[in-house]
C-alpha cells in the first residue's frame, strides 16, 4: 500500500511541479527587460495546448522516432522516483542507485540524440553533434561531486546521502559544499539548456542545441518531450536542493502534515534555485559553442577542487 | 653611530635633490662616501673589541658581527672608490654631450639610494627587513640598469627588475615558512631576528626549516646570480653604466649571499651536520661554474664576459660554504673579498675602455695598451688576476679554496672545479686577448686616458688586490676568524 | 568564523583559476580587484578576531590598506597605463586556456603533495589554508610566464604577493608589523617601477610584446 501512494505521491508531485520551474525563470528573464512576459503556468497551457493537437510523424523515420518521447518521459519519471523529493521514504533505494539515476537521465538522452538523427533533417543531426559534445564534457563534472558526496557519507544511494547531509548545519559554509554546489550549478546550466550554453527561445541555427533535437516532434509527442525535459531540470534542482540547503523536516514520513510542511518547504526552495538560475541566465549571453567547453572545464575544475578539499580535510 | 651610517646615504639624496651643480653633487657624493667608509671603519674597530654590535629602537634592530662588518666594509669601501671614478666618468659624459644635469642629478640621488639599501640590508638582525632591504635594492637599481635607455638597456632594466621580483618573492615564501618553523617558540619581539633563531636553532620545527631554506636559496639565489636563474645578470651587468656594474657585481652578488648564509647556519645548527645543505650548495654552485665556464668561451661583448667571470666566482664561493669545514668558508670569505675587488676594479677599466671606443664588442676594440696606457695595462693585469693566477689575490682564496676541498676527501668535486676554472681562464684570456693587438682597422681613436679619476681609483685596487694576495694584517685574520665562527657556530 | 576562512581561501583560489582563464587584459585586471576584494575581507575577519582577542590592531591597518591600495588604486593604475600605451590585437597567451587550466590544477596538487610530506605543520585547518595559498602563489608564477604582454607580468607578480600575504595571514597571523609595512611599500614601489618601465617599453619598441625584445642573447 505504501508503495502505491508513494509513487502516486512522487509522481504528481514531480509532474504538476516541473513546468513551474519554466515559468519562474521565464518571468525573471521578462521582468530584466521590463516586461510582464507569460503567466507563471504558461508550460502548463502549452502542454494542455499540445495534447489535444494532431500529430505529425515523418515518413522516412522509424520506430525509433515514435518510442523516443515515451522513453524520454519514462526515464525521467523513474528517475524521480529515486531520488527524495519530500520525505525520505524511498521503497525502491539500492546502493549505487545514484549511478543509476545518472544513467537513466544519460539514456533518455541517447534516445533523444537517436530520434533527432533519425528525422533526416540537418537541424535534427547539427543538435545530436551538439548535445553530444556538452553533455560528454558535462557528465565527468556531475560524476565527480556526486561521488564526493557518497564518499562524504559513505553510501551510494541518493536517499543515504541525503540523510547525511540533514545532520550537518548550513553546509553551504564549507569550502567542499560550495565548490560542489557551484559545480552542480554549472552542469544544470549545461544540462536544460540555459543561456550560456544553449538559447532555445530563439530559433536560430546558431543558438539551437536542446531545441534543434526537438524541432520535429509534434502534438501529444512534443509534449512528452517538454514535460520530460523539464521533470529532468526538475530532478537536477531536487538533487542540489536537497543535498545541499537540507531542512529538518526531511527525515520521517509519518504525519501527513508534516509531509505537507516538508511539501512546502521543498517548493521554497526549488525556487530559491530557480530564481538563482534565472538571474544566472539574465545576467549572461550565450557563448560562441567552442567556448562552452570552457564552463565545462570551469565546472570540472570546481567539482575537482572539492573533491580536493575533502581529500585534504580527511574525513 | 650606526645610525649615522643610514641617516648619511639619505641626507645624500635629500642635498643632491636641493643643490643644483654637479660640481656640487661630485662633492657630496665623495663626501658622504667618504664618512660612510670612516664611521664603518669605526664600527670594525668596535667589532674587533666587543664581538658584535646591538642596538636599535625596538629590539635589536640594527646589527653587526664579524660576518656583516666584512661586507659593510666591502660595501662602503668599493663604493668609495666608485665615487671618485664617476667623477671623471660624469665629466666626460656630460663634455660629449650625453648626459645633462638633470640626469645627473637623477643618477647620484638614484646611486645613493642603491648604496643606503645595500647598507640597510647588511646592518639588520630581522629576517624579515633584510629581505624587504634586498627587495628595495632590486626596486633601487632598475632604473640605473636602464639608465643609458636606449632598447639594450630597457630590455636589461625589464628583465632584471621581472626575474628579481619573482626570485624575491619566492624568498618571501622560505621566510614565511622560517616564521612558521619558529611559531613554538614564545618570543615577543624577537620573531624572525636572525640571532633569535640561531640561539634556538635545535627548538625549530625542522622539517619546514629545509622547505624554507629550499625557497630562500632559489629566491636569493636569483638575486645573486645562482645558475639556473642567471639570466637577468649578463644582461644587466653590461648594459648598466659602469661604476653601478662595478656595484652589482662587486657588492651586491656578496649582499644577496648573505641572507644565504646566514640561513645556512641556521640549518646547519639545527640539523647538527651540513650534508643537505651542503649538497644543494654545491650542485648549485656547479651548475654555476659550468654555465659561466660555458658561456664565456663565446661571448662577443667584454662587459657581458665579466659578467659571466662573476657568476663563476659566486658559484666557487657557495661551493665553499656547502662545503661548510672551516677552512672552507674561511677561504670563501677570503674570496668573496677579493673577488669584490677584482672585479670592481675590472668593471671600472671596462668602462674607461667603453667611452674611449664607444663599442661593448671584443672586436672593434683595439691595441689597448697603447691608446689607454693605464687602463690598458690594469685591464690586462686583471684578466690574469681573475683567471686566478698568483700573485693575486683571486689565486691565494681559489687555491685556498680548493685546498679545503681536498682536505675534506672531496677529491672529484676539487677535480671538477679543477678542470672548469682551466676552461674559465681558457676563455676569459683567448677572448680578451685580441683587444691588445692592433689589426690593421682605422679606428679614428685618439690615444690618452678620459678619465683621470677612474685612473687613480684602478690603479689603487691593482696595487690592492696584489697586496691581499700576498699578506694579510693580523687584525683583519682575526676579524676573518670570527666570522667564520659566527657562520659555522665555532664547530 | 574559522568556517568563513576556509571558504575564502577556496574562493581566492578559484578566483586565481579564473584569472588564468582569462584572455582579455581589462578582464584580468577586474578579476584581480575581485580577488583583493575577497582578501581583504579574509584580513578584515582576521583582524576582528585578533582585536577581540588580543587588542592587536595591525591586521585592520592591514586590511585597510589593502583596499586602499589593491582594491582601488592599483587597478585604476592598471587600466590607465593600458589605455596610454597602443596596442595591437594579438593572442596575449602561449598555450591556449584549458592547457593552462589543468596546468594550473596541476601545480595545486603538487603544492598539497609536497605540503602534505613536511611532518612539522598541523593538521585540520592550518593545512588547508596553506595548501591553497601556496597554491595561488605558484599560479601566479605560471600565469607570468604564460603571458606575452608585459602588463600580464605585472599582474602575475600581484598575484603572486596576494598568494604571498595570504600566506602569511593564515599560516602565522600576520608578520610582524614593520615587515608588513615594509612589504605594501616594496610592493607599491615595485608596481610603480614597472609601469614606468612598461611605458618605456612602448616607447622604444612600439608594443609591449615581449617577444619583441630578443636582442641580448648569449
Amino acid at each position: 500500500m505504501r508503495y502505491i501512494e508513494y509513487f502516486l505521491f512522487q509522481g504528481i508531485v514531480l509532474v504538476m511541479l516541473a513546468p513551474l520551474v519554466n515559468g519562474i525563470i521565464g518571468k525573471i528573464k521578462a521582468f530584466s527587460q521590463k516586461r510582464q512576459g507569460p503567466p507563471f503556468l504558461q508550460l502548463y497551457y502549452d502542454l494542455h495546448k499540445l495534447f489535444k493537437k494532431q500529430i505529425v510523424v515523418s515518413d522516412v523515420s522509424t520506430w525509433i522516432f515514435k518510442v523516443t518521447p515515451m522513453i524520454v518521459f519514462t526515464t525521467a519519471l523513474c528517475a524521480g522516483m529515486i531520488v527524495p523529493v519530500v520525505t525520505s521514504f524511498i521503497p525502491e533505494n539500492f546502493p549505487g542507485d545514484i549511478i543509476f539515476t545518472i544513467y537513466l537521465l544519460a539514456l533518455g538522452r541517447f534516445f533523444m540524440m537517436a530520434g533527432a538523427l533519425d528525422t533526416g533533417s540537418t537541424f535534427g543531426g547539427m543538435g545530436s553533434s551538439r548535445e553530444a559534445l556538452i553533455s560528454s564534457l558535462a557528465e565527468p563534472s556531475l560524476l565527480i561531486s556526486v561521488i564526493t558526496v557518497a564518499l562524504i557519507s559513505g553510501t551510494t544511494s541518493v536517499s543515504g546521502m541525503m540523510l547525511k547531509m540533514q545532520t550537518e548545519n548550513t553546509p553551504l559554509l564549507q569550502p567542499v559544499y560550495v565548490m560542489l554546489f557551484l559545480a552542480i550549478l554549472l552542469v544544470i546550466l549545461m544540462d536544460t539548456s540555459r543561456i550560456p550554453v544553449d538559447d532555445p527561445s530563439t530559433h536560430l541555427e546558431l543558438t539551437m542545441v536542446h531545441e534543434a533535437m526537438i524541432l520535429e516532434y509534434s502534438g501529444r509527442n512534443l509534449a512528452l518531450m517538454e514535460l520530460g525535459a523539464a521533470i529532468k531540470q526538475l530532478l537536477l534542482i531536487t538533487l542540489v536542493v536537497n543535498l545541499f540547503l537540507p531542512n529538518q523536516l526531511f527525515i520521517g514520513t509519518t504525519g501527513v502534515a508534516l509531509v505537507v510542511i516538508s511539501l512546502v518547504m521543498y517548493i521554497i526552495k526549488v525556487i530559491f534555485v530557480a530564481v538563482i538560475i534565472g538571474l544566472i541566465e539574465v545576467s549572461s549571453v550565450k557563448f560562441r559553442f567552442f567556448s562552452v567547453p570552457n564552463i565545462a572545464a570551469l565546472s570540472l575544475i570546481l567539482s575537482f577542487l572539492g573533491f580536493m578539499q575533502y581529500f585534504i580535510l580527511g574525513r | 653611530m650606526g645610525l649615522i651610517l643610514w641617516a648619511a646615504p639619505l641626507s645624500a639624496i635629500l642635498i643632491m635633490f636641493l643643490t643644483k651643480t654637479t660640481k656640487a653633487h661630485h662633492i657630496i657624493s665623495v663626501l658622504v662616501s667618504v664618512i660612510e667608509v670612516a664611521v664603518t671603519w669605526v664600527l670594525t674597530y668596535q667589532v674587533m673589541v666587543e664581538g658584535q654590535i646591538a642596538y636599535g629602537f625596538v629590539g635589536k634592530l640594527f646589527y653587526l658581527d664579524a660576518f656583516s662588518i666584512i661586507l659593510l666594509n666591502l660595501v662602503v669601501i668599493v663604493g668609495m672608490l666608485a665615487a671618485i671614478y664617476n667623477i671623471g666618468y660624469l665629466n666626460h659624459e656630460k663634455k660629449n654631450g650625453e648626459i645633462d644635469l638633470k640626469r645627473i642629478r637623477l643618477f647620484y640621488m638614484l646611486l645613493y639610494g642603491f648604496i643606503f639599501t645595500m647598507v640597510f640590508a647588511l646592518t639588520v638582525n630581522n629576517m624579515g627587513l633584510m629581505w624587504i632591504a634586498v627587495e628595495a635594492i632590486t626596486l633601487a637599481s632598475t632604473f640605473l640598469v636602464g639608465f643609458h635607455n636606449d632598447k639594450k638597456a630597457i630590455e636589461a632594466a625589464w628583465k632584471y627588475v621581472i626575474i628579481c621580483s619573482v626570485g624575491i618573492a619566492i624568498a618571501m615564501l622560505g621566510i614565511v615558512f622560517l616564521h612558521i618553523s619558529s611559531l613554538g617558540i614564545n618570543e615577543g619581539a624577537g620573531i624572525l631576528d636572525w640571532t633569535t633563531l640561531y640561539d634556538n636553532a635545535d627548538k625549530l620545527n625542522g622539517p619546514v626549516l629545509r622547505f624554507a631554506f629550499i625557497f630562500i636559496l632559489i629566491g636569493f639565489g636569483t638575486k645573486a646570480g645562482l645558475a639556473p636563474m642567471h639570466t637577468w645578470l649578463p644582461d644587466a651587468h653590461s648594459q648598466a653604466p659602469s661604476s653601478v656594474s662595478a656595484m652589482l657585481s662587486g657588492v651586491l652578488l656578496n649582499t644577496s649571499l648573505y641572507p644565504i648564509i646566514r640561513t645556512v647556519s641556521i640549518v646547519n645548527k639545527n640539523m647538527e651536520s651540513s650534508v643537505f645543505t651542503g649538497r644543494l650548495l654545491i650542485g648549485i654552485g656547479l651548475i654555476s661554474l659550468a654555465t659561466a665556464a660555458i658561456f664565456i668561451i663565446t661571448q662577443k661583448d667584454y662587459k657581458r664576459l665579466l659578467a659571466y667571470s662573476s657568476i663563476e666566482h659566486i658559484g666557487i664561493i657557495t661551493i665553499a660554504m656547502g662545503v661548510f669545514t672551516p677552512a672552507a668558508v674561511f677561504a670563501g670569505l677570503f674570496h668573496m673579498i677579493n673577488h669584490s675587488f677584482t672585479k670592481s676594479m675590472l668593471f671600472l677599466t671596462s668602462g674607461n675602455i667603453l667611452q674611449k671606443y664607444g663599442t661593448r664588442e671584443i672586436g672593434r676594440v683595439q691595441s689597448l695598451i697603447k691608446v689607454l696606457p693605464f687602463s690598458g695595462t690594469v685591464f690586462l693585469i686583471g684578466l690574469f688576476a681573475i683567471g686566478g693566477t698568483p700573485p693575486f689575490s683571486i689565486f691565494a682564496s681559489e687555491f685556498s679554496i680548493l685546498i679545503s676541498i681536498f682536505d675534506n676527501n672531496n677529491f672529484i668535486l676539487g677535480v671538477t672545479i679543477i678542470g672548469l676554472l682551466t676552461l674559465v681562464f681558457v676563455g676569459i684570456v683567448s677572448t680578451l686577448f685580441r683587444m691588445f693587438y692592433y689589426n690593421n682597422r682605422e679606428e679614428n681613436v685618439t690615444s690618452g686616458e678620459t678619465n683621470k679619476y677612474g685612473v687613480a681609483v684602478i690603479v689603487i685596487m691593482l696595487v690592492i688586490i696584489s697586496i691581499t694576495g700576498l699578506y694579510m694584517p693580523e687584525g683583519i685574520f682575526n676579524l676573518m676568524v670570527d666570522a667564520q665562527n659566527v657562520i659555522t657556530g665555532g664547530i | 568564523m574559522e568556517k568563513y576562512l576556509d571558504i575564502l581561501s577556496i574562493l581566492i583560489l578559484v578566483s586565481s583559476f579564473a584569472l588564468m582563464a582569462n584572455k582579455r587584459i581589462k578582464s584580468y585586471i577586474n578579476t584581480f580587484r575581485i580577488q583583493a576584494v575577497l582578501i581583504s575581507i579574509a584580513a578584515g575577519i582576521m583582524g576582528a578576531q585578533s582585536y577581540a582577542i588580543e587588542k592587536r590592531l595591525d591586521i585592520i591597518i592591514v586590511c585597510v590598506l589593502i583596499v586602499i591600495l589593491k582594491v582601488y588604486y592599483i587597478p585604476k593604475m592598471l587600466h590607465k597605463t593600458y589605455a596610454d600605451i597602443e596596442y595591437k590585437v594579438g593572442k596575449d597567451f602561449f598555450f591556449n586556456i584549458p592547457v593552462l587550466i589543468f596546468a594550473c590544477f596541476a601545480l595545486v596538487v603538487f603544492s598539497y603533495y609536497c605540503i602534505s610530506d613536511i611532518q612539522g605543520i598541523d593538521k585540520g585547518q592550518l593545512n588547508i589554508q596553506i595548501v591553497n595559498s601556496v597554491s595561488v602563489v605558484m599560479i601566479g608564477i605560471l600565469f607570468m610566464i604564460s603571458r606575452k604582454k608585459a602588463i600580464g607580468m605585472i599582474v602575475g607578480f600581484l598575484v603572486i604577493e596576494n598568494g604571498l600575504f595570504v600566506t602569511t595571514l593564515f599560516a602565522t597571523q600576520g608578520m610582524p608589523f614593520i615587515v608588513d609595512m615594509g612589504i605594501f611599500i616594496d610592493m607599491i614601489t615595485g608596481i610603480m617601477i614597472m609601469g614606468i618601465m612598461v611605458f618605456r617599453i612602448n616607447d622604444k619598441f612600439d608594443s609591449i610584446d615581449i617577444n619583441d625584445m630578443k636582442s641580448l642573447k648569449g
